[in-house]
């Protein structure tokens, strides 16, 4: 029995539900090189601002118990690079890839600039997705994903900058999440994807430093997937647009779990760094759950928590 | 018969210096001098992160490829723990790699501690017979001289408590061979090391004219393939620096590229 894998994302549609994490994949180029990229249902790539960003000091990295910090500090060639240099989009153009681009800025007019400047060179890129939660950086970021009224405020000005498909990824960095992601949907998304990496700290007893030099940095991995849970249910109770699920997926249960918890897609991010063919190998897992449950399509296992 | 990544054999050299090896054919007969393995120590949840390691050797006929590490944390220290037919899973050969010496050309490696191990395979392929520069806090840190000399390799050695050859650090013996050049010799250099060696390496290299020396840098390192920018190092950038992905654009830097703090 042939199992339908897609997944219906509103405004667009994906050949199976499993995407990259943005900042976990690059730009989708370095890991061409070990599979065909296209065969994911997105590529989501790593922040793009309409400004070169040189990113944090090092260490930017951590291992933690079933997790790690990171404090990269969204570093990045910027929108022009982005639009012409060889391994970015023009590369992805040359893919059947499906591409949704991470978009930041410091500013709600940078959001507005970068936002505009990839609806009219659009071609190949199926949605933006809208950081407005990265926690290691000072300006910009995680500042308009923990408040209410800078949320709507930056979705808002976004939306009218371009006609693209919006996902907004939320913080998890918040008391009520739900209330995020209906600000969300009502400031005009027509997705939101959480959660992105909770703010923590690592030191070293040894030498009494900490050991991320931006002090603290985003807590990913395993460590943080009964959080991710909790929230993609919670907002998935709060909005009617549909909810892509991450926070430490590593296999295929993992992601069928975020699908019962209510998401329509899920994203891996930080298990590539352990394996690159793990993003595969979570379709291939939610494959054999769907046949051991006599499931012939995925989107029946969405929201089907009974409790 | 062996499966990729199976251990053949994981000892202790002294202290709390290791070597393993590792059964992997195609890493074993693509790999050069440089180059790095990305090993996944366990296959729990443990340890999210693989570690990075130079090559040391390989052997593409019996398919192997050798490493020579530290303890220095929980990661090493698994690995330390594991013995013959346990299996770890390893991504590479990574990295850019050195440029090999030409063949009038003299290889001077100049070590510091386990970046003694990356330059082998340089010493190993190099049609002249090179010379290795070390240098380590004591005896107890120095490590494969040996290896080295079985190359043909003349081995200088510098510590910082006069324990083995020279009082010092080793940029002592690089500003001697610097200034003091053989005549009619052609000289390469290369370092790996201590990041602050390096560093200093790399100046000495650029004051002398020779920013073609080449450095191997890293950081922290993550994905290992040039996606997340972890272990990113300062490159020049005009009057600037901007930060370098070490596992894709590197881990080998020439001196002149890299950007030194004032």
């Amino acid at each position: 029995m042939k199992i339908d894998m897609s997944v219906d994302l509103g405004k667009f549609k994906l050949k199976n539900p499993v995407m990259t994490a943005s900042g976990t994949f690059g730009y989708g180029y370095e890991y061409n090189q070990f599979y065909d990229i296209s065969r994911l249902g997105a590529v989501v790539v790593k922040g793009i601002a309409p400004f070169v960003s040189n990113g944090n000091p090092t260490p930017r990295v951590a291992e933690t118990a079933s997790g790690m910090l990171n404090a990269i500090g969204l570093q990045g060639p910027g929108v022009d690079k982005f639009l012409n240099g060889e391994h970015y989009m023009p590369f992805l153009r040359t893919t059947d890839a499906t591409v949704i681009v991470n978009i930041w800025g410091k500013s709600i007019a940078d959001y507005c600039e970068v936002a505009s400047r990839l609806d009219a060179e659009r071609e190949g890129i199926t949605a933006l997705e809208v950081n407005i939660s990265c926690p290691n950086v000072k300006a910009g970021g995680v500042a308009f994903g923990t408040d209410l009224k800078l949320l709507n405020e930056v979705i808002s000005a976004v939306r009218k900058a371009t006609t693209l498909p919006l996902i907004v990824k939320l913080s998890p960095n918040v008391t009520r999440i739900g209330d995020f992601a209906k600000a969300a949907e009502d400031a005009g998304a027509d997705a939101v994807s959480l959660i992105n990496t909770l703010t923590g700290m690592a030191i070293n007893a040894e030498t009494r430093r900490p050991r991320i030099a931006n002090l603290t940095g985003g807590l990913s991995g395993p460590a943080v997937k009964p959080v991710a849970l909790r929230m993609v249910y919670e907002a998935s109770k709060a909005v009617s647009i549909p909810v892509i699920g991450m926070g430490g997926i590593c296999n295929g249960i993992d992601a069928v779990e975020f699908m019962l918890a209510g998401a329509s897609a899920v994203a891996v991010g930080t298990a590539t760094f352990t394996d690159p063919y793990a993003p595969l190998k979570v379709i291939d897992g939610i494959k054999d759950y769907l046949k051991r449950h006599n499931y012939n399509s995925v989107s029946d296992i969405i929201g089907a928590l009974e409790i | 018969m062996y499966k990729n990544g199976e251990i053949i054999s994981n000892r202790c050299l002294k202290g709390d210096y290791f070597q393993v090896v590792f059964y992997h054919p195609e890493i074993a007969a693509q790999a050069r001098p440089g180059q790095f393995v990305h090993v996944q120590i366990s296959s729990g949840s443990a340890h999210i992160l693989r570690r990075p390691f130079s090559i040391n050797n390989t052997d593409p006929a019996a398919g192997t490829v050798q490493v020579t590490y530290k303890v220095v944390g929980s990661g090493t220290s698994e690995l330390s723990g594991l013995g013959p037919g346990s299996v770890c899973d390893l991504m590479g050969p990574l990295g850019n790699g050195y440029i090999m010496p030409e063949d009038d050309e003299i290889p001077v490696m100049i070590a510091g501690g386990y970046g003694t191990a990356a330059m082998f395979m340089i010493s190993k392929l190099a049609k002249n017979k090179g010379i290795l520069l070390v240098g380590a806090r004591s005896d107890a840190d120095l490590i494969l001289l040996e290896d080295y000399a079985q190359t043909g390799c003349e081995v200088r050695a510098a510590t910082n408590d006069g324990s083995v050859g020279t009082r010092g650090f080793v940029t002592v013996l690089l500003e001697d061979i610097l200034k003091n050049p053989v005549p009619g010799r052609k000289y390469r250099f290369y370092a790996c090391g201590p990041t602050p060696m390096l560093l200093a390496a790399g100046k000495m290299l650029c004051d002398a004219g020779r920013e073609d020396g080449e450095l191997s840098l890293d950081h922290v390192m993550c994905c290992g393939v040039g996606a997340c920018f972890a272990c990113v190092v300062k490159v020049k950038d005009g009057d600037s620096f901007r930060y370098a992905r070490s596992c894709s654009e590197g881990p080998v830097f020439s001196a002149g590229e890299v950007y030194y703090e004032n």
